[in-house]
């Protein structure tokens, strides 16, 4: 069934021939070949919204509470040894494991909502609702629509990310407009949650409640 | 209009000269040529992903490729140390002990914890970026696109070789035609103008479980693979920027780059070509500069 023949003489100077008229013209003027009918047209806009403003008092209460969890990430991991790349994926399960149940032993109290907090929820439902009314929204609703997963995930504060569930990409417009996170930690949509996930131990921090629009739901 | 008119009969007359050369394809080897693999959506552990990975390794007798990148997806499911041996380690066994290195990219099924298995060459970072001869590959995490992200993407585009081919992977395309999930419309707002402005010549993406070959789109490749060990038969709903496709059974890639020419094939998992072609490499002259 192969079709491997002699020459490639013929393609080539073919292709050549039509990249030569194709550099001809700049490809930063250039228009694309449109989307398949069930796309979303896109028109490459930056966001239009009034960006969020990240100094607000929620968001900034918000960024604190962040700052001090990386702290006590940090002080539980440097009593671990330190996870370098490895060819033993047990040596990495183990890390994280020991590094979820250490937390969560320093945790035990923790409550939701002491991260997203009454202020900063304010703040994240306002920055939230104009991501999803604004010129990028069918995009971004798109993005959360395409990751939800079948069934309803029963998410709990300083427990373990459901290791099944594959995660919903973020919308990246809306994270351009949230605040920044270090690297121990990340922002995850699952359904209609925001969650913050420690990403190293793989860890629910907090999240807030159905403050994603969803939909539909469609599947991994 | 007429810009866009245009670009459609170049894309046309490109999709033409490529399906033409399918009858008289043949990869040139050249000696100093970059050689690899391209999976997608493979880390099922079932039956299929090893005879994928074992038609990988029959196809390396004659197209003897160096690397392979993964485009996301690498484990489904679990992700205890059984799991890295079951859906990566024993299926590409052979390749792995030819010497053949993976480079992958994160999926929405992997966890971060991936970034730390050795043989993914991750180095403990969620996107990275390296060189091979005259290319230049990004591996991103389409995951989690954060300004960091964003921010590290454009500052490596920018210090890059002009000369050199730019090669981007990650795990969610931003043009599909596939009927599950579609494209990342949101990711491609933001990636899109930054691949343009630095003059980015292939994409590669997994995520649909099959395998399409999108006309270039503002002078750019892409090619989404994710059928080397999925499949969602007939999931492929093909469209005006489809080039080629194929959802049928479990895919690979194969692709040699030698000085301005990418030659790919797309081998499926009982050794048919169900495409091939050669790329010339776009030239950056008209590429805006920051």
């Amino acid at each position: 069934m192969k079709t491997r023949s002699r020459s490639a003489v013929q393609v080539r100077s073919a292709v050549l021939t039509a990249v030569a008229v194709f550099v001809s013209t700049p490809i930063s003027a250039s228009a694309g070949q449109g989307s398949p009918p069930q796309t979303p047209q896109v028109q490459n806009q930056p966001a239009q919204n009034p960006a969020p403003d990240l100094k607000s008092p929620g968001f900034q209460e918000f960024s604190d509470r962040v700052q001090k969890y990386v702290q006590l990430h940090k002080s539980v991991e440097a009593t671990l040894p330190k996870l370098k790349a490895t060819n033993e994926p047990e040596l990495i399960v183990a890390h994280q494991k020991m590094l979820a149940r250490k937390i969560k032993a320093v945790r035990a109290h923790t409550k939701r909502g002491d991260i997203f907090t009454p202020a900063a929820k304010e703040d994240f439902v306002k920055a939230i609702s104009s991501e999803f009314q604004g010129p990028q929204a069918p995009h971004a609703k798109a993005t959360i629509k395409q990751g939800a997963p079948l069934m309803k995930v029963h998410l709990h504060v300083n427990e373990i990310y459901p290791e099944s569930i594959p995660y919903t990409s973020v919308p990246p417009t809306m994270l351009q407009k949230l605040p920044k996170l270090p690297e121990e930690v990340a922002y995850r949509a699952v359904s209609s949650d925001l969650v913050l996930l420690d990403v190293k131990a793989n860890l629910v921090v907090d999240y807030l409640a159905g403050i994603l629009p969803v939909e539909a739901q469609n599947g991994q | 209009m007429i810009l866009r008119r245009r670009f459609f009969l170049i894309g046309l007359f490109l999709a033409f000269a490529i399906a033409q050369g399918a009858d008289q394809f043949k990869f040139p080897l050249t000696s100093n040529s970059v050689r690899f693999a391209v999976i997608g959506d493979m880390g099922t552990g079932a039956k299929p992903e090893f005879q994928t990975a074992d038609q990988m390794d029959e196809q390396r007798k004659t197209f003897p490729f160096d690397f392979v990148i993964a485009l996301g997806d690498n484990l489904y499911g679990g992700h205890s140390p059984a799991d890295f041996e079951k859906k990566f380690a024993a299926p590409y066994k052979d390749l792995l002990d030819a010497g053949v290195k993976f480079y992958a990219a994160l999926g929405n099924h992997d966890d971060s914890s991936e970034r730390f298995y050795k043989p993914f060459n991750m180095n403990g970072a969620n996107y990275y970026s390296f060189k091979k001869g005259n290319v230049h590959f990004f591996a991103l995490d389409s995951n989690y696109m954060d300004p960091k992200q964003v921010d590290w993407l454009q500052k490596q585009l920018q210090s890059a070789d002009s000369n050199e081919w730019k090669i981007c992977f990650f795990h969610h395309p931003l043009y599909s035609s596939a009927r599950k999930h579609g494209p990342a419309t949101d990711l491609k707002l933001l990636l899109e103008p930054i691949f343009v402005k630095y003059g980015v010549n292939v994409v590669f993406a997994g995520h649909e479980h099959i395998y399409e070959r999108v006309l270039p789109q503002k002078g750019i490749y892409y090619f989404t693979e994710g059928s080397s060990g999925q499949l969602r038969a007939h999931g492929l709903d093909r469209s005006s920027i489809t080039a080629a496709g194929f959802d049928t059974d479990r895919a690979f890639m194969l692709v040699e780059i030698a000085d301005d020419q990418m030659y790919f094939e797309t081998v499926s998992r009982t050794g048919t070509v169900v495409d091939s072609g050669v790329i010339q490499r776009q030239r950056a002259a008209s590429i805006a500069k920051p």
